[in-house]
């Protein structure tokens, strides 16, 4: 498969998956009805999860709603699953294909400007400039030696985190990791990375992981020290990634938040100085951008720290 | 007892309306909190695509590509160390051969000296004595002339005062016993 028909196949696959696909195909699109009388709940909506996404529209109110399908929920055992395509989870796909694309070109401007050795020059420079620095100055000194398996994961995690994190700041864009299961999930492959790393690297040994068993400790201590600090052990384990999803999802969540309260500053006071808000909403708006990529470093250098931490543990 | 039992059914009852309600109201409305499944499932699903395309398509050639060309860099870097190295080497094979050319010349010039120095004083010595030697033939030779001449000189007064005492006398003296005694006579003059 050459690189141009892969890109052609992506290309498709985001026309698919956007909503426009699903505006052209049936009546799911329409114009949000107007008119809510007193005051409405403009935050909670634009923060959860729904099943409708809105779309660009060239008339007032210049979006469009469009619901999207529901499908049968799976079973898997005794859960049931609800695969429909939630707003989320096509942001999920938007970003995962925009990556996606954005990786690819990368890669083809990267490859061009190795055959005519050189250095790839502007956008493509400064994602590999990003990857490098991820890889060689949180990743790997993080990771410790022998950490080059650990790279995939971490790096597409970064881009991932940040790819959604800077949809969310886009017109009519959603932030999926500003929802806590994304979030959960995110840090549960973390925690099973972490825990995988940890078997890999210790065998047996990752037992004193998880139960507290010191042999430096004179004999009449060592079960009373086991039964205190396993329960510590296992609970510093679990906090980890839970601290990483409440973070993300926290860290998403508030900016919003507080951009949206300072809009509805306007609409409370509705005269003249309520211009101010604006400037303070774009302010915040430069802050979260600078969040996103923060979000997304903090996330990949935990998550590095974490599973070096680990591999270190029988030293 | 019947009474509060009635009563607890009927708030019974009354809830559970109420409760599916509130729960009806809760999915139409998700909560920040709220576990979603799918969603979940979505996740794990996108992030593994995501995932392996990512490392088969961009990162693993990119990383590729920067550690080759890290590589080359790192060759450059070698051959110009190298080269470096080899310029110091010759440079200071260079210096060395024009510092003892220098050595050399300098040595050549003080021999030169030298031996120009020697040499003039051995023309010197050389004219100094030969100066010398002319100098003592001419003292040798004026001796020899002097001593000549007196001796001459001398036989001549020698014979002027014999012929001058015959003369006197009138009478030849006798020619040999005569001339010893005269010159015993001068040379006792001489002597003095």
């Amino acid at each position: 498969m050459t690189l141009r028909s892969l890109v052609a196949t992506l290309a498709l696959l985001v026309l698919a998956a956007s909503p426009a696909h699903a505006a052209g195909t049936g009546s799911a699109c329409h114009v949000p009805e107007a008119g809510h009388e007193g005051k409405v709940d403009i935050i909670t909506p634009h923060i959860t999860n729904g099943d409708h996404v809105e779309i660009p529209y060239w008339k007032f109110p210049f979006f469009l709603e469009c619901t999207l399908p529901k499908w049968q929920p799976i079973h898997v055992g005794p859960l049931e699953i609800d695969l429909s395509p939630t707003k989320h989870v096509v942001m999920l796909w938007i970003g995962a294909a925009l990556l996606f694309l954005v990786m690819l070109l990368v890669r083809r401007a990267h490859a061009r400007a190795v055959t005519r050795g050189g250095v790839p020059t502007g956008g493509a420079n400064a994602i590999e400039a990003m990857i490098l620095y991820i890889r060689n100055e949180v990743i790997l000194p993080n990771v410790g030696h022998h950490g080059e398996g650990f790279v995939p994961y971490l790096l597409t995690a970064f881009f991932m985190i940040l790819t959604l994190n800077l949809l969310g700041l886009v017109p009519f864009g959603s932030t999926a990791t500003g929802n806590i299961s994304v979030t959960a999930t995110l840090a549960i492959l973390t925690f099973l990375t972490v825990e995988i790393a940890g078997i890999r690297a210790n065998g047996v040994g990752y037992l004193n992981t998880i139960f507290y068993w010191n042999n430096e400790l004179p004999a009449p201590m060592r079960p009373l020290m086991f039964l205190i600090m396993s329960p510590v052990e296992m609970i510093g384990k679990l906090t980890k990634p839970f601290a990483l999803a409440i973070r993300l999802f926290a860290n998403m969540t508030a900016g919003h938040i507080v951009v949206l309260a300072l809009m509805g500053l306007i609409f409370e006071f509705g005269n003249l100085i309520s211009g101010a808000p604006l400037v303070m909403a774009t302010l915040i708006m430069v802050l979260e951008l600078f969040v996103a990529f923060l979000q997304a470093f903090i996330f990949t250098l935990l998550s590095s720290v974490f599973i070096g931490q680990i591999r270190e543990a029988h030293h | 007892m019947r009474a509060p039992l009635s009563a607890l059914v009927l708030l019974a009852a009354a809830a559970t309306p109420a409760l599916a309600s509130s729960e009806a109201e809760a999915a139409a409305k998700p909560g920040l909190l709220d576990p979603h499944l799918g969603l979940m499932t979505w996740t794990i699903i996108v992030f593994v695509l995501l995932m392996i395309g990512l490392k088969t398509f961009a990162f693993g050639p990119i990383l590729e590509a920067v550690s080759g060309r890290e590589q080359a860099i790192r060759d450059a870097i070698a051959a110009a160390e190298r080269d470096r190295a080899e310029a110091a080497k010759l440079i200071a094979e260079q210096k060395a051969a024009i510092e003892a050319a220098r050595g050399e010349a300098q040595r050549y010039i003080a021999e030169g000296r030298a031996t120009a120095e020697q040499m003039r004083n051995e023309l010197l010595e050389q004219a100094r004595k030969q100066q010398a030697e002319m100098i003592d033939n001419a003292h040798k030779s004026i001796e020899a002339e002097k001593a000549k001449a007196i001796a001459e000189l001398r036989r001549e007064a020698v014979d002027l005062a014999l012929a001058g005492a015959g003369k006197l006398i009138g009478q030849k003296l006798d020619a040999a016993a005569d001339r010893q005694l005269v010159e015993q006579y001068l040379t006792s003059l001489g002597g003095k």
